[in-house]
Formats: structure tokens, C-alpha cells, sequence
């Protein structure tokens, strides 16, 4: 009796403090959604940003806009859907006033849930409008492209189409990297241009005709060794290690399948604004300046995203590229993609 | 009865309150999400995580019961060679955490993944539990027994079946329900090795879904689950009555032709279970050396010491509290504030995590994100470990110098400050910082919750692995094999004991 009396004690004291929350979030709600009208901003001298993006990437870039600046920015890593499901569970609780994702996924999500706001048409015009969210809660920061590796000693033309690799021809010849983020947004594309239906079908043949690798990396390096004819990666893998070990020493090429096939999807890691600030824009448009575009083209190959930067000279034009065309924020589907993934048996 | 210090009442009862609150909060969160939670555990999903997950416990409660006996047995009641090297080899996997020995296994076998390769990593992890409890065990079967059935014409294979197996089988018992506990919560491992089991898929789908309901869901569900163990494992311990009286000399059974056999066996489940990870953190880390990231690592070591510092002081002070309420009070509260803070003993370190997010953003936003929300996970976590190593100190204190100081006319409370507590001070000590060592290698919670800008060794370790950075993950991993895993072995009572025993 004594017992139950305390646990129901325990159990209420829970429900009212769920209580007493709820009102202080809907007075707080309009502060952060009202940044369309024409407030004076406020001023931060120091800001959060949750990033999905690896420190080992940008913090250096992220040192560069303190010193320039004098606002400090105080960073919490990890993965992008990781960043993305804690800004989600905080709500407008979240100490977090600026969200750099790896990609568009994630941020759709947190744009989704109403948490983003409207950037200003500065920022956004400052980007092609197709690397960037459609309704602009989220701006693209660099691109990057989904592409064939493959051995030109064994691969003699480039496949059509991304579907083409499930026919048997194919079989033992392919590498894939099903646990990687870029790997499950491509078939998220796939899902939603193509259906479940035909998505699932062709993850089934990747599990007869394709060899699993955990990474991109792991894949460009196996078609270097010939022991697999081709793969599928983001550009910027072949880049980096065309830098590491000598572009005339590099044996595989990158190949596009043709006219806006889903196997050419162009993601992009992009940012946006959840509590708005002098600071928080600031950050933005630092990392769209030509200082931060250029960071990002000569650290990682990635293109970028505003006109007068100019991409690796070795990089096919962005505009060249047979993309398919797809609203970016439409790639949060993470979690069915999965289930799809591991339907398929390939994790 | 007397009546404890307010201080202590406060302090057990907060450390209990804090302990139900965020499975209270995530029970609360299901309610308002029913439908989708009840269509979210409905799933044909669900039914395959229940599998697995059974599957893994089943197999490696299984493996890690043969694995630890055969070990306990050859070291205690064997003429086998080096018996004493091998019992310490048999207790050493204790020292390192089981992500890393799957970090030690996937950087040499990349492709090193599946139910093989959870069960067999976690099979080496939890056989020094068996090991342990089996040994303590076994040098107290009354040897005379065996050696009359001897007479009587058993065969040495049937003399083990019959008379010493019933001996000792409630405390295998409990040994491997304690594996399947920690088969349960395991999380760094089973991630790495990419085996969906519950606390794989409740992290996945509270990263991956951007639906953090049905991540409660399966919270919950495997929360139940747990309660069941650990419900069994009470039971269990109901009837086991712990033979204590010491016996003569042991006699040991001469294994003859199978002595080769024997040695063999104990060294490759050495090997497997010390060689090959060390091996591979050694290598990794040598390779790795070269492009350390010296302040990084400094920083990093920085956070895990300040953090686990912190962490033994609290736990210390709440634990010190409730066991002398327990122990020198005896009041009905004090029983079941005990109790309470055990019943959480083994939730699982994802869901105490998950459980604190839910509830610190919505509710604490104030200590969100502070060191103070990672400070109640470990409450949380480890208060039952601290309980169990302080609990012991302090019921050792003879009652006699307390009544005495009483007569003496210092009223009650001063004597528990100057009397017990004094005396009973360096084996608190000492399990405090078991509960530091045993908090610098928890992952879970700490990635969960940990302040933004502060790194532990695990969370650096865990960061690289996750990047397939091998070389930059193993020298994080040794340090934390050598800082945190080898003096929590050293100063784990249990494990002191069973050696000393094996050797005597």
C-alpha cells in the first residue's frame, strides 16, 4: 500500500511538471517564429551550432568566422539525423540557434516540424534555388553528387541508368556502402521519384549483384584494385584521393548515367536558422561567402554553391551533371528507407 | 526506533525520486502517443528484435556459462599447469569494455559484423562474470562428497555432473542472469557490430526516424523485458543460500592425458578474448601514433577524468546516505528507498539516456545539456554499483563503538560523523572510486547527454570508430583500457577474492 502510494506521488509530481511546461513553451513560440516582420534583431555575441558536418571538417572554418568576427561559436557534433532527432525531442527548448547538416534530409525534418525560420531573401538568393529548401527554411551550403566509379578496363560504357545495375550482367560486379548517409538518401530519392515498389525490387538485385562495403571510400579503393569493375560514391572520394596519391596515378573514372536518372542525385549540405540573431546570419552568410565556399572547394571537393567560386578544375560544371530533379527537404523519409535497406538484406 | 538525520532522508529519498522520474516521464509520453506507439510495437519489426534479441541472450548466456565454468573448474579443481596465470587471464577481459573488444575485432576483420560476431564478442566480455561467481563457489564444495562418490566407482566426468554441478548451480545461475542482463543492455558492441537488437534499433530509431516515439516504444518494451530478468534473477536468489563455511585443503582432480587438452582451451579462449584485442588496439595505436592529435587526446582525457571525478563524489555522497539508512536505521522508508534505487539496477544505459533527453528538454531545460543532467544518468546508472560497494564497509562497523559513544552521552548523530563514519571511510573510498573507474568507460548515456563542446575518451573513441578511423580510435581505447579497465579489475572485490582463492 505504502509503496503504490509513493509511486502514484512519483508518477504525479511527473504529470505536473509536464504541465506547468506546457504553457512557458506556447509564450515562448513567438519569439521565434515572428523574425519575418521587421524587428530589430538581437544580438548574440556567441551563438550554438549543432553540426552534422565532422569537426575534423569545419571547425578549422568555424575558428576563421570567430577570429574574423569576435563571436564565439560554441559547436555540438555528431551525425546529421542524430543533430536533427534531438532538435526535434528539444523543441523550443533547444539551446541549438544554428543547424549545419551534412544533408537535406535532416533538415527538412527540422523545417517540417516548424522549427526553422524563414531566412531572408539575401541569404537565400545568393544560392540556385535548387539547393535549397523550396519554402526557404534552409539554404545549401556546398553539393555534392552521387556518381559511377568505375574501372574503364572492365567497363567499356556507362550504364544508362542506375537501374540497369540490377540486370544480370552486373552480378559481383558493383560495390555499395548500404550503411552510409548518402548511400540512403540516394534511395530515398529513388523511393520518391520511382515508388516503393521498384526501389525495392532493385535493392533485392543489389543484394545479389552488388558487394557490400561499409563506405565510399572502401568502394573507390576496391575498383582501384580491380576487385570490383564499378561503384557507387560521392564525387568528392575520387577527388581526395587523386590528391593523395597523384591524379595521373588513379586508374578508375567517374562516369553519369544519363538524362536525370536518380543515380546522379545532387544532395547538398546545407544550414538554417532556429533562433534568429545578428550572429546566427552572420554565421550563414560567412559560410556563403567566398571565403567560406572556397573553404569548403579546397578542402573537400565539394561544389560550391555561389556563382564566382570556382569548383576543382577537374570537376564536371554542376550544371552539366543529368540531375534529377527533387526537392531536397522531400528526402526526410530516413527511417522507411531503412526498413527498405534492411528488407533487402543489405544491412 | 531511532530516527535517521533529515540530511539522509533527503538525500535518499531525491536519489530515489530522480530514478523514477524519466521511466515515469518516457511511461508518460507513450500515453499520449498510444496509437502510434501500439502501431509502432505492432510491427512484424518488433517480433524480429524480440528474436534476435532472445536469440543473442539465449546463445551467449549459453556460451558464457560453458566458457566461465570450464575456466572456474581447471583453475580451482584441476591439476592443470599455470592454473593461477590462467584464472587472472580468465578475469582480465573484465578490464575492457566491450566496445572496444569489438573495435579490437572489426579493425582487423572490416567485414566482422552479425550475430556471429556479437555473440562472440560478448561471450568473452561476460564469461569473467561465470568465471567469478563459479570460483567463489566452487572452493567451497565440500570436496569429501566427491571423493566418497569417487570411491563408490563414479567416473571423474560423472562425479562433476553429480555431485559438484548441483553444488554450485545457484551460483551459475546467477551469473548468467546477470550475462543475460548485460546481453540486454548492451549497446557500443552490438552497434559496432551491426546486430539489430533492441537497444540497436532504439538508437536507430531515435537517430533515424525523427520519430522519438517509437524509440520509447522500444524502450519500454525492452524495460519490460529487463524487469523480467531481473525478476527472475530474484527469485533465483531466494533459494540460493551461500555456503560460507571454510573447508580443508581442496583436492584436485589429476586430468592426466587431457592436461594438453585442457591448456589448450584455456589459452585460445585467452587468446580470443585478450590476445587478439590487444593485439589489434597495439597495432592500431602504434600506426596511429604518428598523426595523434596530442591536445585532443589531453582534452578528452580531461573531460573523462573531470567528468567520472564528479560522478564518484556524488554517487559517494547519495550512496553513503541510503546504505546508512539501510543498514544502521532500519526504518521501513530506508528498506525500500534501497530497494527502489536496485530497481533500476539494469535499465539499459540508452534508455536512461533517452529517457533524461525526453524529460530535460521538455521539462529541465534549465540543466539541459549541463554537466548536472549527465551527473543524474550516472545517479541513475551507477548508484546500485555504489550502493553494493559501500553498503558492505559500512555494515562492518561494530555496533558496539556506536553504543558506546552513545553512553558515552554524544548524541546519535554526532557519533554516526565521528564514529562510523571514520571507520567505515576507506572501503567508502574505495568503492567510490569503483563507481569513477566504471564511469569513465559508460558510453550511451554520455553521448546522449554529455555538455556540448565536452569530449570523453569514450565519445572520441566512439566518433572515430563510427568513421572507420581505426588509428585514430585505438590510442583513445588503450587509454582507456589502462586508466579505466585495469584498476577497476584491481579494486573489484569480487574478482580479488576468486584469484587470491585459486592460488590458495
Amino acid at each position: 500500500m505504502f509503496r503504490k502510494t509513493l509511486a502514484l506521488a512519483a508518477f504525479a509530481s511527473v504529470s505536473l511538471a509536464g504541465c506547468s511546461a506546457a504553457p512557458a513553451a506556447v509564450e515562448n513560440s513567438p519569439t521565434t517564429t515572428e523574425t519575418a516582420t521587421e524587428q530589430p534583431l538581437a544580438e548574440k555575441s556567441s551563438i550554438t551550432v549543432y553540426s552534422g558536418r565532422k569537426e575534423k571538417l569545419v571547425q578549422s572554418v568555424i575558428d576563421q568566422f570567430t577570429t574574423e568576427t569576435g563571436i564565439t561559436v560554441e559547436v555540438r557534433y555528431a551525425k546529421s539525423a542524430e543533430m536533427a532527432a534531438q532538435l526535434l525531442e528539444e523543441g523550443d527548448n533547444s539551446p541549438a540557434d544554428v543547424f549545419f547538416s551534412q544533408d537535406a534530409g535532416a533538415l527538412g525534418a527540422v523545417a517540417k516540424a516548424g522549427m526553422l525560420i524563414e531566412l531572408p531573401s539575401e541569404i537565400m538568393g545568393l544560392v540556385p534555388t535548387e539547393y535549397s529548401a523550396a519554402d526557404g527554411k534552409w539554404v545549401g551550403v556546398s553539393g555534392r553528387a552521387r556518381v559511377i566509379v568505375y574501372d574503364p578496363d572492365k567497363v567499356s560504357e556507362v550504364p544508362t541508368s542506375v537501374f540497369d545495375l540490377a540486370n544480370a550482367e552486373w552480378q559481383g560486379r558493383i560495390g555499395i556502402a548500404p550503411a552510409n548517409a548518402s548511400f540512403q538518401a540516394f534511395v530515398t530519392a529513388m523511393r520518391i521519384l520511382h515508388g516503393e515498389e521498384k526501389t525495392l525490387e532493385w535493392l533485392k538485385a543489389m543484394k545479389t549483384n552488388a558487394v557490400m562495403y561499409p563506405k565510399n571510400s572502401a568502394i573507390l579503393k576496391a575498383v582501384e584494385n580491380k576487385t570490383v569493375d564499378a561503384g557507387l560514391i560521392n564525387h568528392y572520394y575520387w577527388f581526395a584521393m587523386s590528391r593523395e596519391i597523384g591524379v595521373e596515378n588513379m586508374t578508375s573514372k567517374l562516369g553519369y548515367f544519363k538524362s536525370k536518372d536518380v543515380g546522379n542525385l545532387i544532395n547538398s549540405a546545407g544550414v538554417g536558422i532556429l533562433s534568429d540573431s545578428n550572429a546566427a546570419r552572420s554565421f550563414v552568410e560567412y559560410l556563403l561567402s567566398k571565403t567560406g565556399q572556397q573553404y569548403f572547394v579546397g578542402e573537400t571537393s565539394e561544389y560550391p554553391l555561389i556563382p564566382g567560386v570556382v569548383a576543382g578544375v577537374e570537376l564536371t560544371p554542376m550544371d552539366q551533371i543529368p540531375a534529377p530533379e527533387i526537392d531536397l527537404s522531400d528526402l526526410d523519409s530516413l527511417e522507411e528507407t531503412l526498413d527498405m535497406i534492411r528488407e533487402a538484406g543489405l544491412i | 526506533m531511532r530516527k535517521p538525520p533529515k540530511v539522509i532522508v533527503v538525500i535518499g529519498v531525491s536519489a530515489t525520486l530522480l530514478a523514477v522520474l524519466p521511466i515515469a516521464y518516457l511511461g508518460l509520453r507513450l500515453f499520449e502517443g498510444f496509437d502510434r506507439a501500439l502501431a509502432e510495437l505492432l510491427r512484424f519489426r518488433t517480433l524480429e528484435l524480440l528474436g534476435n534479441t532472445g536469440l543473442l541472450v539465449l546463445a551467449v548466456s549459453a556460451s558464457a556459462l560453458l566458457v566461465g565454468f570450464s575456466q572456474a573448474w581447471l583453475t580451482t579443481r584441476s591439476t592443470v599447469k599455470f592454473a593461477s596465470s590462467f584464472a587472472v587471464l580468465a578475469a582480465l577481459p573484465l578490464a575492457i569494455p566491450s566496445y572496444v573488444m569489438a573495435l579490437g575485432y572489426i579493425s582487423l576483420f572490416p567485414t566482422f559484423s552479425g550475430f556471429f560476431a556479437s555473440w562472440l564478442v560478448l561471450t568473452l566480455a561476460t564469461s569473467p562474470y561465470v568465471f567469478l561467481g563459479v570460483t567463489a563457489a566452487l572452493v567451497r564444495v565440500d570436496t569429501a562428497t566427491e571423493e566418497v562418490a569417487r570411491t563408490l566407482g563414479f567416473g571423474r566426468f560423472q562425479v562433476l555432473r553429480r555431485i559438484t554441478w548441483p553444488q554450485v548451480r545457484p551460483a551459475a545461475t546467477a551469473s548468467v542472469l546477470l550475462v543475460a542482463l548485460y546481453v540486454l543492455s548492451e549497446f557500443g558492441a552490438i552497434a559496432l557490430l551491426r546486430y539489430d537488437t533492441f537497444t540497436r534499433a532504439i538508437y536507430n530509431a531515435y537517430r533515424g526516424s525523427f520519430d522519438r516515439t517509437s524509440a520509447a516504444a522500444l524502450a519500454l518494451v525492452l524495460l519490460l523485458i529487463t524487469l523480467l530478468v531481473i525478476w527472475f534473477e530474484r527469485r533465483y536468489r531466494g533459494i540460493y543460500l551461500a555456503n560460507t563455511k571454510a573447508l580443508g585443503k581442496r583436492v584436485r582432480v589429476d586430468l592426466g592425458s587431457w592436461s594438453w587438452a585442457a591448456t589448450a582451451g584455456l589459452t585460445l579462449v585467452a587468446v580470443f578474448s585478450v590476445g587478439i584485442p590487444m593485439f589489434s588496439l597495439l597495432v592500431w595505436s602504434v600506426q596511429g601514433s604518428a598523426n595523434l592529435d596530442m591536445p585532443m587526446l589531453l582534452d578528452a582525457l580531461w573531460g573523462s577524468v573531470r567528468l567520472a571525478g564528479l560522478a564518484g563524489v556524488i554517487i559517494g555522497v547519495f550512496a553513503t546516505a541510503i546504505a546508512l539508512w539501510a543498514v544502521r536505521y532500519r526504518t521501513r522508508l530506508g528498506a525500500w528507498v534501497e530497494t527502489a534505487s536496485w530497481a533500476t539496477h539494469a535499465i539499459p544505459a540508452v534508455v536512461v539516456g533517452l529517457a533524461l533527453v525526453f524529460f530535460g528538454a521538455n521539462v529541465t531545460p534549465w540543466i539541459y545539456q549541463t554537466t548536472w543532467m549527465l551527473m543524474i544518468a550516472y545517479l541513475i546508472l551507477f548508484l546500485p554499483n555504489a550502493l553494493a560497494a559501500i553498503s558492505t564497509p559500512i555494515a562492518q562497523v561494530s555496533k558496539d563503538l556506536e553504543d558506546v559513544s552513545q553512553s558515552l552521552g554524544v548524541p546519535a548523530n554526532r557519533t554516526l560523523f565521528k564514529v562510523v563514519l571514520p571507520i567505515a571511510f576507506p572501503g567508502i573510498i574505495a568503492g567510490v572510486a569503483l563507481v569513477a573507474l566504471t564511469v569513465l568507460k559508460e558510453l550511451p548515456a554520455t553521448l546522449l547527454l554529455r555538455p556540448t563542446e565536452t569530449n570523453t575518451l569514450a565519445t572520441r573513441l566512439w566518433g572515430a570508430t563510427e568513421d572507420l578511423a581505426y588509428s585514430q580510435a585505438a590510442p583513445y581505447a588503450l587509454l582507456l583500457v589502462i586508466i579505466a579497465g585495469l584498476p577497476a579489475l584491481a579494486l573489484n572485490a569480487q574478482a580479488r577474492k576468486a584469484l587470491s582463492e585459486v592460488r590458495g
